[in-house]
């Protein structure tokens, strides 16, 4: 079942000026994890704020578990939690008090209220801190409680705004056990980051945003075989001059499929870099070349995003 | 409604729950109240021309040295005397604020202030107090006698002080102030003189059934009266008191005053810096946070300013009690309580509507403090509206702050819940103006 459906979104923030959100269009099915994975800046968080219903798109529209976000605002917001990027909680307020706000924010109240209040500060590890001022926080424990909110109401989808945004990595690590924890128990899930280790680990499927539009989208796998599943050696040399010359040597090795040169940097698309190297060292070695630097890279969201926009994630 | 009393009581735990916030709106307004109600406790100055009606209903000569004095030319700047008979309709002038002060001087003010020199100068038909240098010799052997026996038997009579009214407009605080004050010197100068005459006299029949001694000091009182040291701590009790009468029958206080203006004050700094929040939560993510949970945005919105509103109220409260406790009176409960509520509202527009109208926290939070200061100059907040240019009056009522010092005006000079309706209805109305323009901002940001 499609819980999201997203066609043609756009978002201008002034009539003149660029489209911060151009002509997206993604469905989100039930009970997956689907990351959109961006740089900084590049859309995401616009994305969820359409979807949520705080921004009204410029163009488009989108469904969310089958309401229009144009005409049915308080239907969507029913069916979502949202887990914003900012800290937004009541510092002044404690940890139980900033749960029974929202959670009555949310329609809930009485002992549902209560006992979800309790659910949530032992899934969270805050329960020995439960009435303690926010404001008293480490930022960990401040962003736990942010996700804890966020999960109040138990809703089908929850998105999840670069949760782990400057945490450490212990708490880090805990949100991402708990994404997939709560994944595991049929929640579905749209989660934004810039960080590509979270979105391979996480998501069923990945959407990659850069400057307002989706560029590509798919499965890790999928995403994979756009930059061909091989690895990528790539040596420097002291030599500038020399690499054409390497590249040409190295072209009967067993297992290269591609091999490039620019000035004294030559790459090779090889299906074992570790098993070509040792080759590729002794006709280096024979060319009277030295090398300076050797790295290995296997294929991932890093070399998909750089294969298809030119340029790093972090960028 | 549920979802709206949970916001306010949001708001109000936040409020109340900062430190800062709190100084600004309890301790702060307490300590004012407190030091302006010491610095101002007798009346302030800086005025001109005070229009005030003499009254004078005795004969006697004491009454007509208040005379001079208040047409004196040292006070013709300050004081714009004019001398009435007819005492209702000096009254009516008042009521109608068209003059700060009638001065009520009684009949019997004379013979009271100096009862014994009054009947002795009546039953002789001398004159005891001219005792300057034209008067070189002491009074007739023959008299002394008669002086001594009418002398022993006045002083010996104990009655209630003298009241001289100052039948005082509210709106003329300040004035009706000064007004007292020179009265209390006139009085007190008098005293002193018909003290010394009569410790003199009284010296002087000790003295006559001496032979011959100090004939040179018996001659000149004024000898005599620096013999015994006598000066101006001769007279400390007034036979004579003067009591600031309003036209309803309270009399002006600046610890009532600063009370309630105070509050007023603290009270527009609280409410603006409330409606600040808003523009700080959205700033903070709280409050995108709120506009993506199932609750409409008129509520989000209501339940904030319901929170200001109630915080306010609650500030406003706390602090009646307080100066009461410290012995401000605010005026009647049911009246008091009116007033807050109505001048609460009020307030929590302004806070509406800059929140409304501000980009930002900080921009709110400058404008804010403009707003509250200048309206707080122009309402009253320092110096009495009265005493403020009729224009700036006018101006002023776009305020909370020239309406809440208004009702508590008329609350404190003895006024009820009746007579202060108009007012109440012209801060309601004051408030409905606010939000109707805060309305139109709130469309524009959460549109």
């Amino acid at each position: 079942m499609c819980l999201v459906q997203a066609r043609n979104l756009i978002k201008r923030y002034t009539a003149d000026g660029p489209n911060a959100v151009d002509d997206v269009s993604f469905e989100i099915y039930d009970g997956e994890i689907f990351s959109l994975l961006g740089p900084n800046g590049a859309g995401k968080t616009t994305i969820i704020s359409m979807l949520s219903t705080l921004l009204k798109p410029t163009g488009g529209t989108a469904t969310v578990n089958g309401h229009d976000i144009r005409t049915q605002a308080m239907a969507v917001r029913r069916s979502i939690g949202v887990v914003p990027q900012e800290l937004a909680l009541y510092a002044e307020l404690s940890a139980a008090e900033n749960l029974r706000f929202w959670g009555e924010m949310r329609g809930l109240g009485g002992a549902a209220l209560g006992g979800e209040i309790k659910e949530k500060l032992a899934l969270m590890d805050l329960t020995e801190r439960a009435r303690d001022r926010v404001e008293t926080f480490s930022g960990g424990m401040k962003r736990r409680l942010n996700l804890a909110i966020g999960l109040l109401g138990n809703p089908p989808l929850i998105m999840l705004d670069e949760p782990t945004v400057a945490i450490d990595p212990q708490s880090r690590r805990y949100i991402l056990d708990y994404v997939k924890a709560l994944n595991q128990k049929g929640t579905s899930i749209l989660y934004t980051t810039h960080y590509m280790e979270e979105a391979q680990e996480l998501s069923h499927r990945i959407g990659i945003i850069d400057h307002g539009k989706l560029i590509t989208l798919g499965t890790l796998q999928e995403l994979k075989q756009l930059v061909g599943e091989h690895e990528m050696l790539k040596l420097q040399l002291y030599q500038s001059e020399g690499g054409q010359t390497l590249t040409e040597a190295v072209g009967e090795i067993k297992g290269l499929h591609r091999a490039s040169a620019n000035d004294g940097e030559v790459t090779l698309n090889v299906d074992a870099a570790e098993e070509a190297l040792p080759e590729v060292l002794s006709k280096a070695s024979e060319l009277g070349l030295s090398i300076r630097n050797i790295e290995i890279r296997e294929p991932n969201l890093e070399t998909v995003f750089l294969h298809l926009t030119g340029r790093a994630l972090r960028d | 409604m549920r979802k709206l009393a949970t916001l306010a009581l949001k708001e109000v735990k936040l409020a109340f729950r900062d430190v800062g916030a709190l100084v600004t709106m309890l301790v702060t307004p307490l300590v004012l109240t407190l030091a302006i109600g010491a610095a101002f406790g007798t009346g302030g100055g800086g005025l001109s021309d005070v229009p005030v009606l003499l009254l004078i209903q005795d004969a006697g000569p004491m009454s007509q040295i208040v005379v001079e004095v208040f047409t004196s030319a040292e006070l013709a700047d300050l004081l714009a005397p004019e001398i009435v008979s007819d005492e209702a309709a000096a009254r009516s002038r008042v009521e109608r604020d068209e003059v700060a002060a009638l001065v009520i001087v009684p009949p019997g003010f004379s013979q009271r202030i100096a009862p014994e020199l009054a009947r002795i100068e009546e039953t002789l038909g001398i004159d005891l107090l001219d005792l300057g240098p034209a008067q070189t010799a002491p009074f007739p052997e023959e008299l002394w006698p008669e002086i001594s026996r009418l002398f022993l038997e006045t002083v010996e009579m104990d009655e209630d002080p003298l009241v001289v009214e100052v039948y005082a407009s509210p709106n003329w605080r300040i004035s009706a102030g000064v007004i007292r004050g020179i009265l209390t010197q006139v009085l007190a100068q008098i005293n002193t003189t018909t003290q010394g005459t009569a410790t003199i006299i009284e010296a002087l029949l000790t003295r006559g059934s001496r032979d011959g001694e100090n004939q040179d000091i018996d001659a000149d009182p004024f000898l005599l009266a620096a013999e015994m040291g006598l000066d101006d701590t001769t007279a400390t009790q007034l036979p004579v008191r003067v009591d600031i009468v309003s036209p309803s029958g309270r009399s002006f206080r600046w610890l009532d005053y600063s009370a309630t203006s105070m509050a007023v004050l603290f009270l527009m700094f609280a409410v603006t810096s409330g409606g600040r929040t808003l523009l700080a939560e959205r700033q903070a993510g709280t409050l995108p946070r709120l506009l993506v949970s199932p609750t409409p945005a008129l509520t989000i919105l209501t339940g904030k300013m319901g929170g200001v509103f109630v915080t306010g109220l609650m500030q406003v409260f706390v602090l009646w009690g307080a100066t009461a406790l410290l012995g401000a009176y605010w005026g009647p409960p049911p009246g008091v309580m009116a007033a807050i509520v109505a001048l609460v509202l009020c307030a929590t527009g302004v806070g509406a509507l800059i929140s409304a109208w501000a980009q930002n926290a900080g921009q709110a939070s400058a404008i804010g403090t403009a707003v509250t200061l200048i309206a707080s100059a122009v309402s009253g907040t320092f110096f009495p509206r009265m005493n403020l240019p009729e224009w700036v009056q006018t101006v002023s009522l776009v305020t909370p702050n020239a309406w809440g010092i208004e009702m508590f005006s008329a609350l404190q000079s003895g006024q009820g819940l009746a007579e202060i309706l108009p007012f109440l209805g012209g801060a309601l109305g004051l408030t409905i103006i606010y939000y109707v323009a805060a309305a139109a901002g709130f469309r524009r940001q959460f549109r």
